[in-house]
């Protein structure tokens, strides 16, 4: 691994950033819907046809698509990623104030995920064929099974309107109310989690089992290690390294992932400007943040591959 | 002091349940310092005072901004920045401005400020969603400093209710693009984007006593069913939207109660350039064909009302029973209709609709199955709200499933969705041939008699039922749900339910 390895992976990274943000661009302005008149119609009334003229001036969707395009890309060298049509509210400005909301959303997620799927794994590979083994198979299957949004109602439905312990959902500032951010953050972060530590079981579950077979635990036992000692330093370590894989992995998937449930817990991260975009054809929005959730999803894929050879110097050598 | 395994295994049980208390809900100390939590459906794209960006932002604009009028709990237009209207000798309305109403930085609400408000809205550059009506005003004058003179190009009976609507507020002349001042009993005090907005009461509003809370936190739950469990679950002491699928449940709920109104309504449009349904006869067999009943049960849990003719509400003076069921379900009749028109084996067609909202796809569902069994074959076409919108304003459709309130409950609201002259829109059929209706319309809006008023607008119903520029179908509820203690708000009849808000100056906790 070399400067020049990182240099080759970014510079694939801003090329894939390039692509995303034209497709999305071109997509978006060939898809029916005009933003202006979406914009005045609100209520289903119709709006002016001449109010409608002078907002698309004002929007500037009048010039040829080519010159919209040329600005954009122009902006985004510049690192302006333009201002929204609905509101004129800074693109940059809206996934700096989102963007840390998600990743709080995801972070707190995969503590959880990482807290349940870890040791559960382990225990589930000690107790090979055992109930708890089996117990937690199957309670991963079920879960891997149930729609994100069908847990998050149901965690809404017993936590919050029949038990009324937990808020139904919504974001206060940190800053502002920490118990009450908390609480409002635990709910959606369980459903989160939800898949997570289902994956997170099976991967540790699979991998405990394939290092306990090595010939390298014979020998830590046959010295007279204790067995806790050989089952965390000698097993598991080797075996996280594949969990440490699919962690990275999925987490760049959750980016994705959580527009659910951030909707379903009314949390306001990157989803709700997305969604609302999108509906509003609001062009600078949409491709804004499509582009910073692909460009993380690409970082964060190149970070995995740095962790990974770094845990294991073959793969940095090949 | 030594702490034994035990011990820290003991610690370790009870800590969830020590921390029960931080888990359940804390007392409502927003509402015992009079602090309103409401439950918001959309959060407002902006707050600007003219420009439509839907019914939510609507509310929160109608308490921190004011007009020359508003509309009273059974409907009624109501004085605000305005004492009294009427019209003079020479045909112009006359506007007694209210001595004593002052702007929040404390500026005086003058003539000068109405003018230069209507100004704006009827500018050349506005996007006001009352622009077109201002735009008819040829002349705005203050004979003084304490009255407002309205010259119209043409006989304009429902101007005063112009400024009912909560797009048509009244603004100081200091307002700039990104800081409107206005005399609303509530002052915007701030916002978490996205989140919520708080306004706070104005102690120099107008009205002794209003507004009677101290402040509103409106939080937004843009998924209905989530609004709906934060009302529930206490985190709200009111909502708005109520989904009709949890009507039921708020009204029974001992803690809980509902105030609905049937207001908004949905409709057939068509698409009237081209065969079949540039045909009369054809659009009053689509008439006949469908069974309401099935849309209100299916569409709207049975919360909402067959609607057998045009959405005129009943009780109001231009509401007639034998016009209001003039497209009574009668399959036969559809049939008879459909074979003097020369479609006797009925036809292909298309079905325009959305599958972003329920109501919408449901509707167009019930509304192909009837249309089939009079023979009209329909394709279901679902696409997302934006392109439903765009293929309706261009006329890329045979038929099309809307939902839509109009602007006041006065039948000169319902210009908008039946005068199919006006530029072609995703709201109103697309260039169907109605001119007995439109002209109608036009008769009763130049009209000021209201007994003549009530003739002509029955004239316009015949006329309407016969020429067909769209069917009505369903009225369908709207409702808040609040908790018993929120006293004092009331839901506003008919189409005014949107601007039911309004009443929020009003209310308290009892």
């Amino acid at each position: 691994m070399s400067a020049t390895w990182l240099a080759r992976k970014l510079t694939v990274v801003a090329g894939l950033a390039w692509l995303v943000a034209t497709i999305v661009f071109l997509a978006l302005h060939m898809v029916p819907g005009d933003p202006a008149e979406l914009l005045l119609s609100t209520g289903g009334v119709s709006p002016d046809p001449a109010s409608v003229a002078e907002l698309r001036e004002k929007l500037g969707l009048e010039r040829p698509l080519f010159a919209q395009y040329a600005a954009f890309i122009g902006g985004l060298l510049r690192g302006d990623l333009g201002t929204s049509l609905i509101d004129d509210y800074p693109v940059i400005s809206e996934i700096a104030l989102r963007l840390p909301r998600t990743l709080e959303l995801i972070a707190a997620g995969s503590v959880i995920a990482i807290l349940i799927g870890v040791p559960a794994g382990v225990f589930a590979a000690l107790d090979r064929g055992g109930a708890f083994d089996r117990a937690a198979s199957a309670v991963t299957a079920l879960l891997l099974a149930v729609p994100v949004f069908v847990l998050g109602t149901l965690l809404v439905l017993l936590f919050a309107q029949t038990l009324r312990i937990m808020p139904a959902g919504g974001f206060v500032p940190f800053a502002q109310d920490p118990v009450q951010h908390l609480k409002l953050l635990i709910l959606p972060a369980i459903a989160i989690a939800k898949g997570l530590a289902a994956v997170l079981f099976r991967m540790t579950r699979a991998a405990m089992l394939d290092a306990l077979a090595n010939d390298y635990v014979r020998t830590a036992r046959a010295k007279g290690l204790s067995p806790t000692r050989v089952i965390i330093v000698h097993v598991l370590r080797n075996a996280l390294n594949p969990v440490v894989t699919v962690l990275g992995l999925q987490m760049g998937t959750l980016l994705g992932g959580t527009v659910l449930v951030e909707y379903v817990f009314n949390w306001p991260g990157m989803s709700t400007p997305l969604l609302r975009a999108v509906e509003g054809r609001d062009y600078p929005m949409v491709v804004g943040i499509v582009l910073t959730i692909s460009v993380l999803f690409l970082l964060l894929n190149l970070v995995v591959e740095l962790v990974h050879a770094w845990l294991d110097p073959r793969v940095a050598h090949s | 002091m030594t702490i034994s395994r035990r011990t820290m295994m003991a610690a370790g049980l009870a800590a969830p349940f020590a921390s029960l208390p931080l888990l359940s809900r804390p007392a409502s100390a927003q509402r015992a310092a009079g602090i309103l939590r409401y439950g918001l459906s959309a959060f407002p794209p902006n707050l600007q005072p003219w420009v439509s960006t839907g019914a939510s932002a609507g509310t929160v604009k109608m308490l921190i901004h004011r007009s020359l009028v508003s509309y009273g709990p059974k409907g009624e237009l109501r004085g605000e920045l305005a004492t009294s209207w009427a019209l003079d000798g020479d045909g112009a309305w006359v506007f007694k401005l209210r001595p004593g109403c002052v702007f929040h930085n404390g500026d005086p609400v003058t003539a000068e400020d109405v003018k230069w408000s209507i100004e704006q809205i009827a500018g050349e550059k506005s996007t006001a969603y009352m622009r077109s009506q201002f735009q008819s005003v040829e002349r705005i004058e203050i004979p003084d400093p304490g009255t407002i003179r309205l010259v119209t190009k043409t006989p304009q009976a429902t101007l005063p209710s112009w400024f009912g609507n909560y797009n048509t507020f009244i603004v100081s002349r200091k307002s700039t693009p990104t800081e409107w001042i206005g005399a609303g009993p509530f002052r915007l005090v701030g916002q978490e984007r996205g989140s919520s907005v708080e306004i706070a009461a104005f102690d120099k509003f107008y009205k002794p006593g209003i507004p009677k809370l101290k402040g509103i936190k409106f939080v937004v739950y843009a998924d209905e069913n989530l609004r709906f469990a934060a009302l529930q679950s206490g985190d709200v002491d009111m909502i708005e939207y109520v989904p009709w699928q949890s009507m039921a449940a708020v009204e029974a709920d001992p803690r809980l109660k509902l105030d609905s109104q049937e207001g908004p309504f949905m409709d057939v449009l068509f698409n009237g350039t081209k065969p079949p349904f540039n045909d009369p006869r054809v659009r009053r067999a689509v008439a006949h064909a469908v069974r309401r009943e099935d849309i209100v049960k299916v569409a709207f849990f049975g919360r909402g009302k067959p609607l057998e003719g045009l959405p005129i509400a009943e009780g109001t003076p231009w509401w007639d029973k034998d016009l209001a069921h003039g497209w009574n379900y009668d399959p036969a009749r559809a049939k008879a209709l459909l074979t003097e028109a020369g479609f006797g084996n009925g036809f292909q067609t298309t079905l325009l609709a959305t599958a972003q909202f329920g109501m919408h796809k449901d509707t167009a569902e019930i509304v192909q199955q009837h249309l089939a069994a009079i023979g009209i074959q329909c394709e279901l076409q679902l696409p997302d709200w934006s392109t439903r919108v765009a293929r309706g304003s261009k006329g890329q459709y045979d038929m099309a499933i809307h939902g839509v309130s109009s602007d006041n409950n006065d039948p000169d609201g319902l210009t908008v969705v039946l005068d199919t002259t006006l530029s072609p829109s995703h709201g109103r059929s697309f260039r169907v041939d109605a001119p007995r209706t439109i002209a109608a319309l036009a008769r009763g809006r130049a009209e000021f008699d209201q007994a003549k008023r009530v003739e002509i607008y029955k004239e316009m119903q015949r006329a309407a039922l016969e020429e067909v520029p769209l069917v009505g179908l369903a009225w369908r509820s709207q409702g808040y749900g609040m908790d018993k203690g929120v006293m004092g708000f009331t839901n506003l009849p008919g189409a005014l339910s949107n601007s039911s808000g309004n009443m929020l100056e009003e209310t308290y906790f009892g």
